[in-house]
């Protein structure tokens, strides 16, 4: 199935839903580690109104230069007119979508002063465009005709390889965009922010980003993965049996580092803490392998 | 092993047709966004007042495991952000002195932050001081 005989089944509203997951999927990507480091959060304090501004301009200009060759939409030869407007979308997009993080990890609450709080979105928005931007050029895949006729013939296989084979992507992704936060006193930081219905809320994102990226975004190989047969292939428990496996990972990272001390429940707090990168970069290996 | 194309040419079609509907609507929306911003930023942009941090006992004592805590609120009044703000209590019973303090690391303007101080003596005996000592430019 062509990418464009897939737009047109799903109708407008439908297409332009999932170009926005694709986007959002690639924001996280490259947004998260800097939506859990500290010193982003600080300078975004102390950042004036104007200073804000500035960084929105200095934002737009590779996020357009960047629309116009890649960007997020599913399709290609963007002209400046559409990568305009692609920027605007892409930046909205970055600023709700930050915010919304933001919020997640309690770096913004309802009584956080204006200024502060746009500080801490603008330059938090800046990596999350930039990801927005390449989510096409690094998500949707550059895959010959050749690997998709050897991954059809996998898939009838199902059972146990397919399942393995989603475990180490999983395994793998979730170590490579998490290992970096691991070591960091972010992750205690945000932990003991949270309250358990903020641990609670962080778990149904991990698990609703997991699920968008690979399934939801209209990334390479959908529709096969839909069609997946086997042990833990349906859509949902795929997601979820990753989420696990990816918390499991953040568990094991924390260990290695030795920052797993203290009562369990803080240790517990830590590891759904760090899940959330590591679900991010688990959905993002199950797509890329 | 073969080798990938350079770009995503063969999935992607080429050039786009005309918006479709649902298209406008999120452009709309995040047009309305942005100009919603760029108006704050303009609005607030004026708020260059000099940073003023100022604490005060919010409450009343509480008598705790760890001693008599005394509650405070150290809120910036100023426009501008206040770094390493210092915050001290000073209980004076009968001429001796006892002395608290705490670092706000940032206080933006309007910002406010809650602390709490614990002392040995109850404070009811003394006087109670609270009073910013000190604040830096970040």
């Amino acid at each position: 199935m062509t990418a464009a005989s897939a737009v047109d089944q799903r109708g407008p509203w439908a297409t332009e839903g999932v170009e926005l997951v694709a986007a959002a999927s690639g924001g996280l990507l490259f947004g998260i580690p800097m939506l859990m480091t500290m010193e982003v959060w600080w300078t975004g304090s102390h950042t004036t109104p104007l200073q804000a501004a500035g960084v929105l301009v200095l934002t737009s200009i590779p996020v357009f230069l960047l629309n116009r060759t890649s960007g997020f939409r599913s399709t290609r030869d963007v002209r400046v007119r559409d990568a305009v407007m692609d920027t605007v979308e892409a930046v909205a997009l970055g600023l709700v979508l930050v915010t919304v993080v933001l919020y997640l990890l309690r770096e913004l609450t309802p009584d956080t002063p204006i200024s502060v709080a746009i500080g801490k979105a603008v330059y938090e928005a800046f990596p999350f465009c930039l990801g927005i931007s390449v989510a096409n050029h690094f998500l949707r895949g550059e895959r010959t005709e050749g690997d998709d006729d050897e991954a059809t013939e996998a898939s009838p296989d199902g059972g146990l390889s397919a399942t393995a084979k989603d475990i180490g992507a999983t395994v793998i992704g979730s170590v490579f965009v998490a290992l970096n936060i691991a070591p960091t006193d972010e992750v205690p930081m945000i932990a003991a922010a949270l309250d358990p219905l903020g641990i609670l809320a962080l778990m149904a994102a991990s698990l609703a980003v997991s699920y968008g990226i690979v399934f939801g975004a209209g990334f390479s190989r959908q529709d096969q993965r839909r069609q997946h047969t086997g042990l833990l292939q349906s859509p949902a428990s795929e997601t979820v049996s990753s989420y696990l496996v990816a918390l499991a990972c953040a568990a094991l990272m924390l260990l290695m580092y030795q920052r797993l001390g203290g009562p369990w429940t803080l240790t517990l707090d830590k590891v759904v803490v760090l899940g959330l990168p590591a679900s991010i970069g688990g959905a993002a290996g199950r797509l890329a392998m | 092993m073969t080798v990938a194309t350079p770009t995503d040419s063969t999935k992607r079609p080429a050039g786009r047709g005309p918006r479709t509907g649902a298209e406008w609507v999120t452009f709309t929306i995040a047009c309305a966004l942005l100009v919603a911003l760029a108006v704050v930023i303009v609005t607030r942009s004026g708020d260059d007042a000099p940073a003023e941090p100022v604490a005060s006992q919010t409450g009343s004592i509480i008598r705790s495991a760890a001693g008599y805590e005394v509650p405070v609120e150290v809120r910036n009044v100023g426009g501008r952000t206040a770094a390493e703000v210092q915050v001290r209590v000073e209980l004076t019973i009968g001429g001796e002195v006892s002395e608290s303090d705490q670092v706000v690391d940032f206080l933006a303007g309007d910002d406010s932050e809650d602390l709490t101080f614990v002392f040995e003596d109850d404070p009811a005996d003394g006087e109670l001081v609270v009073e910013v000592v000190g604040y830096a430019t970040p």
